[in-house]
């Protein structure tokens, strides 16, 4: 047996040993042992952020980009508390993360020491699982255990919480890696005999089918399904519709592919969706924000819902066939048990339907000029990192992308905020390649603080601010829904050029499409970070809408 | 139509994996008529029965997510209409 280390030791070197080697995280009281030994261990690159929701969103997006676990680290108490919005835009959108946070010492818990909070309690809905560390000889355990739960079947975020006590104990390093616990792989559930069957019923509803339609979400994307997607969309001719978080999993050129369906899907996507007579969703959850009005959606169509979670299975609509799988391996499956066929008619019906582009955004700073721009200068391959709001569905509907996974986003949570300093975990996963982020002036302001993290780290992720002095999509709604009273939707931004400079970094201000190929072809070719503002019309819309439960069959669509 | 489901959780015997499971009834506000916890098996597992009014639906979509906790072995539901096991593999 070799000799007694500390806790942070531990868990430290079970970290380089489980093949971490970015943290991203913020010290405290509680968690100060651990920071002792972090600099004993070089591999393990610690980004010190300026926000712990920060360190959470970054390690969200690190582990989307990389499909590995995103690590992050905060102390106790606030620093705990913080991670939370973090951790449940993970949860939401399926996200690997482990968090490790510190807690008072065990003698003190539960008396309202200083700093010390249950975050195990407050973190419990919005966690895949969490762990109380009592003994510093369990720690390893714990933290290859959490790393694996993370990622097993439906990924989510784990929390480790370690009372500084246990991080100052001395105990054995652990013994080499056990089994994972019986349970820790669940969500792969359903036998090979289920999924022949359910294989079989589907591909004779697709056979027999008129009105096909493919629908892909996420799960695609975690299953790395590319290629099965486009094989079964080319074999059967299938339209495929991609979920906000589907986006990339499908190339945006390919003949088959329709768009984005729900809120702000294009009319003639969810006209599809609403004659379609059989959708085949892969990794979707069929959320509110796609189906619209549940008792109205897709009317004729029967629904094959093939999905990791067995709990998703009929959740949100009744199915026809479900099968609980990954997306490759049921997608391969039914590859091979179709026959080939096309959709010619049901395909030309569909374009039928395809309205002119919006034309509301009249002048020059149209979102598709300002993307239109950011593709020209970075040859498309960029990753886009995007916030939440206007922007983040003009983005979703015009970027043309390319390759998969390169479209970033809280999708289920719809946290404000996320793009900038989630785009830093995307830079770590992806160094090298382009990384624009692309916030609203509400979304930029909540954490635009991480622009110093960004100069101290070395981050090259490149800013974009959509700035049209509203809080957009909110404003959008008033106009809407609320006799365009504009109640508290007016925001005021600072200088972000200025902004940018305090900060020690390349700012410019586009107010003149002439202006965009040149600001934007400067910003990225910077070597650091670098912000662009455009400054866009006040009160664009995004169009189509379909309204709060309402069908998708009845859209709010730009005045002609 | 509502109707009493009795709901069977075996599962691992510690509190965090007790208060995740109870959190699924807590998060919908669902009227809970009895639960009861008690030691079950081999040393380490406990069951956890409770007794829900309440439609179909409800009831499966709680059984589903119950049933996807870390620690949980097993879903066992009766209604007073039917019967049905559910079984991990």
């Amino acid at each position: 047996m070799s000799e007694a280390q500390s806790g942070a030791h531990i868990l430290c070197r079970t970290l380089v040993e489980a093949g971490v080697d970015v943290l991203f995280g913020y010290p405290g009281g509680a968690i100060m042992p651990f920071y002792h030994a972090l600099p004993e261990y070089p591999g393990l690159r610690h980004i010190l952020v300026r926000h712990e929701q920060a360190a959470a969103h970054a390690a969200d997006g690190y582990a989307r980009a990389s499909g590995r676990v995103g690590v992050c680290v905060a102390t106790s108490g606030p620093g705990a508390t913080n991670l939370v919005t973090g951790l449940a835009t993970a949860s939401m959108d399926s996200s690997p993360v482990v968090a490790i946070t510190g807690q008072v010492a065990r003698p003190m818990i539960g008396r309202d020491a200083f700093q010390e909070t249950d975050i195990i309690g407050i973190t419990l809905p919005i966690t895949k699982q969490s762990y109380l560390v009592q003994d510093a000889a369990e720690l390893a355990g714990v933290v290859r255990e959490a790393l694996a739960v993370a990622q097993a079947g439906r990924p989510g975020p784990v929390l480790i919480d370690v009372p500084k006590d246990v991080q100052n104990q001395k105990a054995s390093p652990a013994s080499p890696p056990g089994p994972l616990s019986a349970n820790a792989e669940r969500g792969n559930g359903g036998g090979s005999s289920s999924i022949e069957d359910g294989v079989r019923r589907a591909a004779a509803l697709i056979a027999a089918a008129k009105r096909p339609l493919m629908m892909v979400g996420h799960g695609v994307i975690l299953a790395n399904a590319y290629a099965e997607v486009r094989a079964l969309a080319e074999k059967t001719g299938m339209p495929v519709i991609t979920t906000l978080l589907g986006i990339s999993a499908f190339p945006e050129g390919h003949p088959l592919h329709l768009g984005m369906p729900g809120m702000h899907g294009e009319v003639h996507v969810n006209r599809a969706i609403q004659r379609a007579d059989l959708i085949v969703g892969i990794g979707l959850r069929f959320d509110d924000r796609v189906t619209g009005n549940l008792a109205a959606f897709a009317p004729k169509a029967q629904i094959v819902h093939i999905d990791l979670d067995r709990s998703e299975i009929g959740r949100n609509v009744p199915t026809a066939v479900g099968i609980v799988g990954d997306a490759a391996a049921v997608t391969r499956r039914l590859v091979g048990a179709i026959q080939a066929r096309d959709c010619a008619a049901w395909r030309a019906e569909i374009e039928g339907c395809r309205r002119p582009p919006d034309a509301s955004f009249r002048g020059g700073m149209s979102p598709e000029a300002i993307l239109a721009a950011i593709r020209d200068a970075t040859g498309g391959e960029c990753t886009i990192v995007t916030d939440v709001g206007q922007h983040q569905m003009w983005v979703a509907k015009l970027f043309p992308y390319r390759r998969p996974n390169t479209h970033i986003t809280s999708g289920g949570l719809g946290t404000m905020g996320f793009a900038v300093p989630a785009a830093m975990g995307v830079h770590l996963a992806r160094p090298g390649e382009p990384v624009w982020a692309i916030s609203g002036d509400g979304g930029f302001q909540m954490n635009m603080a991480e622009m110093a993290t960004m100069v101290q780290e070395g981050l090259t992720v490149k800013l974009a601010i959509f700035n049209n002095g509203y809080l957009g999509m909110v404003r959008q709604w008033q106009q809407f829904f609320h006799g365009k009273r504009y109640s508290c939707t007016p925001i005021w931004s600072p200088d972000y050029v200025k902004l940018a400079e305090a900060y020690g970094i390349p700012g410019y201000r586009v107010q003149d499409a002439s202006e965009l190929a040149d600001a934007v072809g400067r910003a990225n070719a910077e070597p650091g970070p670098a912000l662009v503002e455009f400054v866009i019309e006040q009160e664009a819309n995004v169009y189509p809408m379909i309204p709060p439960g309402g069908s998708l069959s009845e859209p709010i669509e730009a005045a002609v | 139509m509502t109707a009493a489901h009795t709901v069977d959780v075996l599962l691992d015997d510690t509190l965090l994996t007790l208060n995740r499971a109870v959190g699924v009834l807590r998060r919908r506000n669902l009227a809970v008529e009895r639960f009861a916890v008690r030691p079950c098996g081999p040393t380490g597992v406990s069951r956890m029965t409770f007794v829900l009014n309440t439609d179909a639906a409800t009831a499966d979509r709680v059984v589903q997510q119950v049933r996807k906790i870390v620690g949980v072995r097993a879903v066992e539901v009766t209604t007073v209409q039917n019967h049905t096991q559910e079984e991990h593999p």
